[in-house]
């Protein structure tokens, strides 16, 4: 494997593939920071690796067509559904191309996006629940 | 889809004008008034997966000798956004293009003045069309 650019990564949402009208994906796995300095930390602050959470950003192009993403995104604000973001350009997750899977509350929508003349488009951003899993098969 | 049926597409939707000739590709000798359709650039990977393609093309309009008094009220009549002479209204009349694209905009029209066929000084504009297929 090498460096790559990013110009085929798979995006589903609840098994409907939406890659083609996705322009940008990021899935960031944070580790809260537990403070755990005290008298013997020599004058530094010392912390450990405290509950985990992720967060699931997606840029799309507008599409209100049937079953295309806007139509998909329609009625699923206020549910949870499944993320599953393949990396490297994949289409299967492999160890080069692993396949990463979250469940997200779909928090917000925006339908309607976009100056006069420009593409229509929308980005969403949501928390995920749960662990995010990792396959390389 | 390929570049062929858009250009196609656009020259379809340019026919609409009466009276404008058209041409899909640039032609040696063009009798004005004429549309001739180029493409100019591709941007690639808009969305992932190949999901969308951007193309550019420059609409080229000839409408006939500068030295012929009507020939800029023409001109004017293609320039115009609306009415039934617009270049503009024209090439978005079907902006799917019968399905070969997913949307286009004519973005701007540019250029205009005089250019030299053939030892013949004509009148003309370029309109800029962002086709997304």
């Amino acid at each position: 494997m090498s460096k790559f650019i990013a110009t085929g990564t798979q995006v589903s949402l609840n098994g409907s593939d939406i890659s083609s009208s996705c322009a940008r994906a990021e899935l960031v796995i944070n580790a809260a920071e537990v403070a755990t300095t005290d008298f013997g930390s020599a004058g530094w602050t010392e912390v450990i690796g405290g509950l985990k959470s992720g967060q699931v950003s997606l840029d799309f192009h507008s599409d209100f067509g049937s079953g295309a993403v806007s139509a998909l995104f329609q009625d699923l604000v206020g549910t949870i559904g499944t993320v599953v973001l393949i990396a490297a350009n994949g289409t299967a997750a492999s160890a080069t191309t692993p396949a990463y899977t979250a469940e997200v509350l779909i928090n917000s929508f925006t339908p309607i996006a976009g100056a006069v003349g420009d593409l229509s488009t929308f980005s969403v951003t949501f928390p995920t629940t749960g662990e995010v899993s990792y396959a390389t098969a | 889809m390929s570049i062929a049926d858009i250009r196609s597409g656009l020259a379809t939707n340019l026919a609409t004008i009466s009276g404008l000739r058209t041409a899909p590709e640039l032609i040696d000798n063009p009798s004005p008034p004429v549309a001739l359709v180029n493409l100019e650039s591709v941007d690639y990977d808009q969305a992932y997966q190949s999901g969308l393609t951007l193309y550019n093309f420059t609409i080229t309009v000839i409408v006939g000798r500068a030295a012929e008094r009507t020939m800029q009220r023409k001109l004017d009549s293609y320039i115009q956004p609306t009415g039934s002479q617009s270049v503009k209204v024209a090439v978005e009349s079907d902006r799917s293009l019968s399905g070969y694209a997913q949307d286009l905009r004519v973005t701007n029209a540019g250029s205009i003045g005089s250019i030299q066929i053939n030892d013949q000084t004509y009148l003309a504009a370029e309109f800029t069309v962002t086709v997304y297929a």
